[in-house]
C-alpha cells in the first residue's frame, strides 16, 4: 500500500476498519478457545471437581434473580397482551398469546441475559484477578493445564446451569404468567392452563427455547472466558474485563437469537 | 442427661432460631441496603440541583453513555425488530391470515414498552458495568478517599454527571433504538411475509397512553441505572477481586430494577390507560 | 497537636485496642510497626475518615468525631494526606492533581494556583511536569507529585502513609529529607508511617510503635534507638532473635 493510497482512506473509514479487525480478532479468539475446551472436554481431560463446585456456586448464585425475572416477566408478558386480548375478547387464548412468547422467546432471552450479568460477569471477574494477579502463570508454572483446570470446568458449569435456569424459568414465568391474568384481566388459572395446552402450543416450543439457551450458554461461557484469562492492568483492568464481555456475550446473544430463530423453525 | 443420639427440643430449637437469625440478617442487610441506596439517590438529587455545575464531566460521560452506546443498541435492537416481526408473523399466521395490522401492533409495542425496556436491559449491562467499574477501581485505589479529604463528595463528583448524562441521554438513545428497530421490522414484514412497507407503517393504534408510559419508563431507568451502578461502585471493597464484584453487582441489580420497574410501570400504566 | 485517647476499632478481630497517642505540635512523629498493626487505620481516624468504636480524637482543641459534614469540610482544609498508594487522580494530569486541593478547598484566582503548582513541582524536583497523566509516571515520580498534592495547601497538618514504599535507597532518602525539610518550613506537625525504618528514624523527632493494634511504646528517637522494651529494641534495630 503506497503511501498516496493510505492517506486517501478517510479517517472515519479507518476507524470503522479497526473496530471490525477487533472484533473479529475477538470472534477468532473465541473460536480458538472454543476448539481447546471440546478438545479437553472429549478426552474427558478436565477437573471433575471443579466443575461440580462451579456448577453449585452458579446454580446457588443465579437462584434468586432468575426466580425474580421469570416471575416477573410472566407477568409483563401478560400486561403486555391484555389490551389485544380485551379487544378481540380472547381471554381463553391468554394461555395461549403468554405462553407462545415465553417459552419460545422471552424467557431463554431474559434468562441468559440475567445469567450473563449474574455468572458470566463473575466468572470474567475471578479469572481476571487471578490472571493480574499471576495465579494463572503460577498455575502453568507447576505444570497445571489452566484450560482443563480452570476455564473448561467453569464454560461447562456456565452452560448447564444456563439450561437448567431456563427450565426452571420457563415454569415460573408461567406462574407469574397465570397470577398476573387473574390479577388484571380476571382470568382464572385454569383457564389459563388450558389455553396453553391447546394444542396450538406443542413440546417443540419449548424445545426451541431449550436449543437455544444452549447456544447462548456457550456464547456467554466463552466470552467471559476468554476477557477473564486475557485481563491485564490491575484493578481496573479487571472492571473493563467485565464490562467488555458482558457487551460482547449480550451483543452474541441477539445475533444468535435471531440466526437461531431461522435455523430451528 | 441421656446420651441419646436423637435430636433433642433444644437442638431443634437452635436450629430454628440459626435460621431465623440468618433470615432476620438477610432481612436487615436488605433493609440497610435499600436505605443506603435511597439516601443516595436523595444525595444525587440534591446535588443535581444545588451543586457547582461540572460542565466538561457531564459531557465526557454523554459521550460515554450515549455515543458509545450507539453501534452497540443498533445492533440489538435491529435484531431484536427482526426477531419480533418474524416470530409474530409467525405466530399470527397459525391463528388469522390477516398481518396488515402486524406494523400497528408492533410500532404499539414499540413504544409502550420493548423500546425504552430492551435499551434499559442493554444499557444497564454496558453502562452500569462501566460506571461501576470506574468508580470501584477509584475506591480500591484510595482516589474517593483523596477526594474526601479535599471536601469533595463523591457523590456530587462521580455520581452526578454520570446521572445527568444518562438521564439526558436516555430518551434520544431509546428513540433511536426504536427507529432502528422499526426499520429492521418493516424488512423483514417484506422480506419475509410480502407486506407493504406503507401497510405496516400504521401509527393507529399508538395512544397517548402508551407515548406516556414509554416516556415514565424512559426516565425511571435512565435515573436508576446511574444511581444503583454508582452505589455499588462506591462500596467496592478489597483490591481487583472488589472492583470486579463490584461491576459484577450494578450489572445485576440494574437489571433486576428494570425488570421491576417494567413491571410496576406497566401494571400502572395498564391500570390508567387500559 | 493532636491527640487520641481510648481509640478502639473491631472489623472481624480488633484491629485497634485501647489506643492512647499524643502528637505534640511542630513534631515530625513517626509511627512504626509490623504489618497489620494498626498504623494506617490510625491515620485514618485522625482524618476522620473512620471512627473508632470507642474513644476520643482531638485535633487542635477540635473533637473529630462530634463533627458534622459541612465541619469536616472546614477540618480537612488544615490536613494535608499522603495515600499509600498516592491514590493520584489518573483522569487528570500533574497539575490539575496538585490543583485539586486548592480548587475544592480554597477557591484561589487561576493565576495563583498556577503559581503553587510550579513551585511545588520544582520543590520535588519535577519541573515542567504540569501536563502529564499519572499513568505515564514511575512509582517515584508519583510518590513525589503525591507529597506536592500533599503539601500545597500549606496544611498545620500532614499525614504520609509509606512515603517511600517501592523506591530505590536514594530516592528513598531524598524524600524522607524532603518531608524533613517541609515540616521545618511550615512549621507542621507531622506523623509518619513508614517501615523503611533505618532512614525514618533520620528525619524523625519522636517515635510510636504499635503491635497488634495497642500502642506499646512512646518517646523520642533517641528512646526508641535505646528502649527497654525487646520487643522494640528488636525491631528497631531490625534483630532476628527476639520475642517477635
Amino acid at each position: 500500500m503506497s503511501a498516496e493510497t493510505s492517506s486517501a482512506l478517510s479517517p472515519a473509514f479507518a476507524g470503522l476498519a479497526q473496530k471490525a479487525n477487533e472484533w473479529l480478532s475477538v470472534i477468532g479468539g473465541f473460536g480458538v478457545l472454543l476448539a481447546e475446551i471440546l478438545r479437553r472436554t472429549f478426552r474427558r481431560d478436565f477437573d471433575r471437581t471443579e466443575f461440580l463446585r462451579n456448577l453449585y456456586r452458579m446454580g446457588i448464585k443465579s437462584m434468586p434473580i432468575v426466580t425474580v425475572t421469570a416471575l416477573f416477566t410472566g407477568g409483563i408478558m401478560v400486561i403486555q397482551a391484555a389490551p389485544i386480548v380485551q379487544r378481540y375478547g380472547a381471554y381463553g387464548l391468554l394461555g395461549w398469546g403468554a405462553g407462545f412468547g415465553t417459552l419460545r422467546e422471552i424467557a431463554p432471552l431474559l434468562t441468559a441475559l440475567m445469567i450473563n450479568g449474574r455468572v458470566g460477569a463473575n466468572n470474567t471477574a475471578e479469572l481476571g484477578t487471578m490472571a493480574v494477579t499471576e495465579q494463572v502463570d503460577a498455575l502453568r508454572a507447576l505444570a497445571i493445564d489452566p484450560i482443563g483446570f480452570l476455564v473448561a470446568p467453569r464454560f461447562l458449569a456456565i452452560v448447564t446451569t444456563l439450561f437448567l435456569s431456563t427450565i426452571f424459568s420457563d415454569a415460573l414465568a408461567l406462574v407469574g404468567a397465570a397470577y398476573a391474568g387473574l390479577g388484571f384481566l380476571g382470568v382464572e388459572p385454569a383457564v389459563f392452563y388450558r389455553g396453553l395446552t391447546t394444542g396450538l402450543l406443542g413440546f417443540g416450543d419449548v424445545a426451541h427455547g431449550l436449543e437455544k439457551s444452549v447456544v447462548f450458554g456457550v456464547v456467554i461461557g466463552l466470552s467471559s472466558c476468554h476477557f477473564g484469562l486475557s485481563t491485564k492492568g490491575g484493578a481496573p483492568g479487571v472492571g473493563r474485563s467485565v464490562n467488555s464481555t458482558v457487551v460482547a456475550s449480550a451483543a452474541g446473544i441477539f445475533v444468535l437469537d435471531y440466526l437461531l430463530s431461522f435455523a430451528l423453525s | 442427661m441421656t446420651a441419646s443420639t436423637e435430636p433433642t427440643v433444644r437442638d431443634l430449637q437452635q436450629s430454628r432460631s440459626a435460621l431465623a437469625g440468618a433470615l432476620g440478617r438477610l432481612f436487615l442487610d436488605l433493609l440497610e441496603t435499600t436505605r443506603d441506596l435511597y439516601r443516595v439517590f436523595v444525595l444525587t438529587l440534591y446535588y443535581s440541583v444545588r451543586g457547582e455545575t461540572n460542565r466538561p464531566a457531564f459531557f465526557r460521560q454523554m459521550y460515554e453513555i450515549g455515543n458509545r452506546s450507539l453501534g452497540f443498541l443498533s445492533i440489538v435492537m435491529g435484531f431484536i425488530g427482526m426477531i419480533l416481526v418474524y416470530q409474530g408473523g409467525l405466530q399470527t399466521q397459525r391463528v388469522v391470515p390477516d398481518l396488515s395490522l402486524l406494523g400497528a401492533t408492533f410500532l404499539q409495542l414499540l413504544v409502550r414498552d420493548l423500546a425504552a425496556s430492551i435499551c434499559a436491559l442493554m444499557l444497564a449491562t454496558r453502562v452500569g458495568a462501566g460506571i461501576a467499574a470506574e468508580i470501584g477501581s477509584m475506591v480500591v485505589t484510595e482516589q474517593v478517599d483523596a477526594l474526601r479529604m479535599c471536601a469533595t463528595d463523591p457523590i456530587d463528583y462521580l455520581i452526578r454527571p454520570r446521572f445527568l448524562a444518562c438521564l439526558s441521554m436516555f430518551a434520544p438513545l431509546v428513540v433511536l433504538a426504536a427507529g432502528v428497530a422499526f426499520l429492521a421490522g418493516m424488512w423483514t414484514a417484506h422480506a419475509f411475509f410480502g407486506i407493504n412497507p406503507r401497510t405496516f407503517a400504521n401509527v393507529s393504534l399508538v395512544s397517548v397512553g402508551d407515548l406516556t408510559i414509554g416516556l415514565t419508563k424512559c426516565v425511571a431507568y435512565g435515573a436508576a441505572i446511574p444511581v444503583i451502578s454508582g452505589y455499588c461502585g462506591l462500596t467496592a471493597f478489597g483490591g481487583s477481586e472488589g472492583v470486579g464484584a463490584a461491576t459484577t453487582r450494578a450489572v445485576v441489580n440494574s437489571s433486576l430494577a428494570v425488570i421491576v420497574l417494567n413491571f410496576v410501570i406497566s401494571g400502572a400504566g395498564y391500570l390508567v390507560f387500559g | 497537636m493532636i491527640r487520641l485517647e481510648g481509640v478502639c476499632k473491631t472489623f472481624d478481630r480488633p484491629v485497634l485496642s485501647d489506643v492512647d497517642l499524643v502528637v505534640p505540635e511542630s513534631c515530625l512523629f513517626g509511627l512504626i510497626g509490623p504489618g497489620a498493626s494498626g498504623k494506617s487505620l490510625l491515620l485514618r481516624m485522625i482524618t476522620g475518615l473512620m471512627r473508632p468504636d470507642r474513644g476520643k480524637v482531638t485535633v487542635a482543641g477540635n473533637d473529630v468525631l462530634a463533627m458534622g459534614d459541612m465541619q469536616l469540610h472546614e477540618y480537612r482544609k488544615g490536613i494535608g494526606m499522603l495515600f499509600q498508594n498516592n491514590a493520584l487522580f489518573d483522569f487528570m494530569t500533574v497539575a490539575e492533581n496538585i490543583a485539586f486541593p486548592l480548587r475544592r478547598l480554597f477557591h484561589l484566582p487561576e493565576s495563583e494556583i498556577a503559581e503553587r503548582v510550579a513551585e511545588r513541582l520544582s520543590r520535588v524536583d519535577l519541573p515542567g511536569f504540569e501536563g502529564r497523566l499519572p499513568a505515564g509516571l514511575s512509582g517515584g515520580q508519583k510518590k513525589r507529585v503525591g507529597v506536592a498534592r500533599a503539601t500545597v495547601t500549606r496544611a498545620p497538618i500532614v499525614l504520609y502513609d509509606e512515603p517511600a514504599a517501592g523506591l530505590d535507597p536514594v530516592t528513598s532518602q531524598k524524600i524522607f529529607d524532603l518531608l524533613r525539610a517541609e515540616q521545618r518550613a511550615a512549621n507542621a506537625t507531622v506523623v509518619m508511617v513508614s517501615s523503611d525504618l533505618d532512614r525514618l528514624l533520620t528525619v524523625t523527632d519522636r517515635v510510636g510503635m504499635m503491635l497488634d493494634g495497642q500502642l506499646i511504646f512512646v518517646g523520642t528517637t533517641d528512646e526508641a534507638k535505646n528502649a527497654a522494651d525487646p520487643r522494640v529494641y528488636q525491631f528497631v534495630h531490625g534483630n532476628v532473635d527476639g520475642p517477635l
